[in-house]
């Protein structure tokens, strides 16, 4: 799909490339060199068969490899997007929890307030306050970059503390209040009452029993936000300058890369899908029961 | 005999502003103001958003006569503000509604057909509410250049989708009723039934997510401008004035809150009218949540 809108709309790239003066020749010399007058399916299972098989040659400017530039930008993205997915998630399982439990007084409102507030924040917003609070002003981490992993391992959690934080805080908030009215559901079952009338105190019976119930609406809706997450991830980014896959397709869009546009999008479309499917095989350790449904037990 | 219904029966009292939920008023105050601050801009702004004044750069908040100070070029921020609400508007009314029109149409139009077409076409509805927006709009950008254009079509194409599956579960619910049966007994077409007895039953489920995808259109024009892929210079917009602000953050802070502040204040007037309409329409529901 990706690949045929860009090529429906796609405009000449050698002609882009090439400028408004370039004339004729130079330009139909440019696409064969590109291998752009090929049909359009030559092209796609070219680039499709490309991508699979680890090589998608240079970028039209010449200057990369774009199989290889994919590969090292993928990791710091997937830090970022993993990251903030695990820390969102577990957040936002104890505030909704401490939401719930505290929903008629003053406690439960505040929250509820602040993850309001939380949704309405862009992360990039977030992302350039904490640098001005934590780096300018503070010097605590480091206002940008990153360091690779293999390198240091601690400057390296320093460099993606405060772009995980930026990108959770909205995640987090969205989530909270799902969390917040499954644990209300959750505060009227049959087996909560059960575990009080047993002796349990309600905190007990709520993390003991209701807390795995209540995530299974959290998986649903982080499923749904993954979307915004890699969204998220892009954006934060340009924000911290990180050199992942974010800024690799913002300046190939940038210099009308057609091919590291699609590979790239190829690529985020991909963590997606994994990502679902993780989440997927979390549903069914948090309720066995949906499993022996869909295997038809 | 024949007992006269209380009155209060037959005519429901109307609600007073009192009775209506907190986060209705709040949220529908902001919108206001928002919508206010936007159609001012077509008349009156505190200075020309365009011009260059160089001697007044980097005034601070609360300078003689540019109340929120000036930019880097000496602009009147509180002008780049008032433009940047009129173009946060202008994308997120355009592509909202017309994503919700088509959205709703084909959601109309999936729910009354056959088992299969709605299978498939669910498939598909999933696959592009889990694309993000973003990506569309990069993808666009590349392929038609970046600017106003890239970031509405991409809007809509990652709306409708959104918007068609939250028409699709209220509309079976409804065509399943008596009164539609009756309907089509009567001899009324497939569309006229959607129209005239579906679509008013569905429209406060259509208002509500209007209002959240007004946010959520709101957000991503924000971070396409950031990004430098939505509006183009001179046209102003909050995103693009956050980016603009990001290399001079040591020197002039104000000038990355203010815009960053507007967008909050957008997005929070948007979901809580969201929140109270929902409310408003179904408080049994709501009161759970």
């Amino acid at each position: 799909m990706v690949f045929a809108l860009l090529r429906l709309l796609g405009g000449d790239v050698a002609y882009i490339l090439l400028g408004k003066e370039a004339t004729q020749d130079q330009v139909i010399a440019l696409r064969i060199e590109l291998g752009l007058d090929r049909i359009w399916f030559v092209q796609y299972f070219d680039w499709i068969g490309g991508f699979f098989s680890a090589n998608l040659g240079t970028s039209f400017s010449g200057s990369y490899e774009i199989f290889d530039q994919i590969g090292q930008r993928l990791v710091p993205t997937l830090l970022l997007a993993f990251g903030s997915l695990f820390v969102s998630m577990v957040l936002a399982l104890f505030l909704g929890t401490y939401a719930a439990l505290n929903a008629d007084n003053t406690k439960g409102i505040a929250t509820d307030i602040v993850s309001q507030i939380g949704t309405a924040i862009p992360a990039f917003w977030a992302g350039l306050i904490l640098v001005v609070v934590f780096s300018v002003s503070l010097g605590w981490f480091p206002a940008g970059g990153y360091v690779p992993i293999q390198e240091n391992f601690l400057g390296s959690l320093r460099s993606i503390f405060l772009p995980i934080v930026a990108l959770s805080l909205g995640i987090t908030s969205v989530t909270t209040r799902f969390v917040r009215s499954a644990m209300l559901d959750v505060l009227n079952e049959d087996y909560i009452r059960t575990a009080m009338a047993r002796g349990q105190t309600r905190n007990r019976a709520v993390f003991v029993h209701g807390l795995r119930n209540a995530a299974i609406p959290v998986v649903t809706v982080g499923a749904l936000q993954l979307g915004n997450l890699l969204a998220g991830t892009i954006v934060i980014e340009s924000v911290f300058v990180i050199p992942g896959l974010g800024q690799l397709l913002l300046s190939a869009v940038n210099g009308r890369e057609v091919i590291v546009v699609q590979s790239v999008v190829l690529v985020i479309l991909l963590i997606i899908l994994v990502m679902n499917f993780l989440l997927d095989i979390a549903y069914g350790l948090l309720d066995p029961r949906i499993l022996d449904k869909r295997n038809g037990a | 005999m024949v007992t006269r219904l209380k009155k209060s029966w037959s005519k429901p009292t109307r609600a007073r502003l009192s009775n209506l939920p907190a986060s209705l008023l709040i949220g529908g105050g902001l919108v206001g103001f928002l919508v206010c601050v936007a159609l001012l801009s077509f008349v009156w702004t505190p200075y020309d958003p365009i011009t260059i004044d160089v001697r007044n750069r980097y005034l601070p908040i609360w300078s003689d006569g540019h109340i929120l100070g000036t930019d880097k070029f000496g602009r009147d921020v509180l002008t780049q503000l008032i433009m940047g609400a009129r173009n946060s508007l202008f994308v997120s009314v355009v592509s909202t509604l017309v994503s919700l029109v088509i959205g709703t149409l084909l959601g109309l139009y999936v729910a009354a057909a056959g088992a299969r077409l709605q299978n498939i076409i669910s498939r598909g509805v999933d696959v592009g509410v889990a694309i993000p927006g973003i990506l569309v709009a990069m993808v666009l950008a590349t392929a038609i250049g970046p600017g106003n254009a890239a970031a509405i079509t991409a809007i809509i194409i990652w709306f409708i989708p959104v918007s068609a599956r939250v028409v699709i579960g209220p509309t079976m619910q409804v065509l399943s009723q008596d009164y539609i049966e009756a309907a089509f007994g009567y001899g009324r077409t497939k569309w006229f039934v959607l129209f005239n007895h579906v679509l008013p039953n569905i429209s406060s489920i259509i208002i509500v997510q209007a209002s959240v995808m007004f946010a959520a259109a709101i957000l991503i024009e924000a971070s396409l401008s950031f990004l430098g892929v939505g509006a183009q210079p001179p046209t102003a917009s909050w995103g693009r004035t956050l980016k603009e602000a990001q290399p001079l953050m040591e020197i002039a802070p104000s000038l990355m809150v203010v815009p960053g502040l507007a967008i909050v204040i957008a997005v929070l007037g948007f979901n809580l009218l969201g929140d109270g309409l929902r409310t408003y329409y179904d408080p049994q529901q709501a009161r759970k949540r």
